[in-house]
């Protein structure tokens, strides 16, 4: 048992003078995804097939691949700011914690550069 | 990791059942928690008979018949009985609320009477609210001013001023609010809650406070202020019908807006 006062110790560390940031990026990276996700799914479903010949050209178009980019870029940032919540929310232990933030860092970073990757490749012809 | 499930010593197990006197008129049946830290024992649940011709509507006042009548070890707090002091926040039919307010006839079938959730227990339906009243020491509740006060007269609010802070100032701090919140209850040490917050607001926001830039840089944190995620637990269940998920809300929208 802590013999630290109770007002110490809802004291804590002080204020991180943090979170306006992350919470602004949330609010604007979702307003951002609104029109995306839309506008995704709106032009895969009109497209005459979902054959690779077909998606593949579609992807080549230039206002395509420009918004795929925006799409995937938005949206790991959006996984990002929310999945790094749902970690704090649940994990205690600071050793864990931080560990479990830089994997999830990481492997946002890999998904969205994975997903520029592809779509890079396939506008500029080399996919295969 | 956040515990989802009791520690063991903490489990509950089947208590005892006090019968109705034969002869009852209208019986209503009460499952109430009970803890004893001095017994060793693990909680449980006692089943009490009452006679509602015995005591008045309120839960309370079933409560307060128990004790007097039937297992004078039931522990529970109550001052006011008229909801303006906050004692008797309890957890009834799975609701956190004010036994003195709340009606036997609003409620269905048998009454399960718990403490407040997820809060380390003194005994019986009494919790343990020292972190709870630390954290509103916490954001400094009391004006803060730089400007020496007026030598003949109060410090001045506009009347449009005064009805800003009269809804935030009734809070009678209960913690059925808190209490009530997912987000309380996995970070009680970090996150300040609903209760605590509604406080800041309502300094915040007073014309007369001149700490406005320090209390909103003191609940810039992540974990202070932003492990607030809109569950709207707090607003559901105050039974003062304030709306510390609006207040809050403001507090978000003050820190955006003075950054730009």
């Amino acid at each position: 048992m802590s013999l630290r006062s109770p007002l110490g110790r809802a004291l804590g560390a002080g204020s991180a003078k943090d979170g306006v940031r992350h919470w602004w990026m949330q609010r604007l990276s979702s307003i951002a995804l609104v029109p995306l996700s839309i506008w995704f799914v709106v032009s895969l479903l009109s497209l005459p097939t979902l054959d690779h010949v077909t998606v593949t050209a579609w992807m080549g178009q230039s206002w395509t691949a420009l918004l795929l980019i925006l799409f995937v870029l938005v949206a790991t940032w959006h996984s990002q700011l929310g999945v790094r919540v749902v970690a704090e929310d649940y994990i205690h232990g600071a050793g864990a914690k931080t560990l479990v933030l830089i994997a999830l860092t990481f492997a946002h970073a890999l998904v969205a550069a994975a997903g520029v990757f592809a779509v890079l490749k396939v506008a500029f012809g080399g996919a295969s | 990791m956040t515990e989802f499930r009791l520690p063991p010593n903490s489990r509950i197990r089947k208590g005892v059942t006090h019968k109705a006197p034969a002869g009852a008129g209208e019986v209503r049946t009460f499952r109430i928690y009970r803890f004893d830290p001095t017994s060793g024992e693990n909680p449980r649940v006692d089943t009490f008979e009452l006679d509602l011709k015995s005591c008045g509507p309120m839960v309370l006042d079933a409560l307060i018949q128990i004790k007097g009548v039937i297992d004078a070890s039931l522990t529970f707090r109550r001052s006011c009985r008229e909801g303006i002091c906050g004692s008797c926040a309890m957890n009834i039919d799975g609701v956190n609320r004010l036994a003195c307010t709340t009606s036997m006839l609003d409620l269905k079938g048998e009454i399960k009477i718990y403490p407040l959730p997820h809060m380390p227990v003194v005994k019986d339906l009494v919790p343990d609210l020292t972190n709870f009243y630390a954290q509103y020491a916490s954001v400094k509740p009391w004006l803060q001013t730089r400007t020496p006060a007026p030598p003949d007269s109060e410090r001045l609010q506009s009347k449009e001023d005064q009805e800003r802070i009269d809804r935030p100032a009734a809070c009678i701090l209960c913690a059925c609010c808190s209490t009530a919140c997912p987000s309380y209850w996995w970070n009680s040490d970090r996150f300040l809650g609903p209760a605590a917050l509604l406080a800041a607001y309502r300094w915040i926001i007073d014309s007369r406070d001149e700490a406005t830039g320090e209390r909103l840089d003191e609940l810039e944190d992540p974990f202070r202020l932003y492990r607030c995620h809109t569950i709207m637990n707090c607003t559901d269940v105050c039974p003062k019908d304030l709306n510390p998920a609006k207040a809050i809300a403001e507090i978000k929208k003050m820190l955006v807006e003075r950054q730009s």
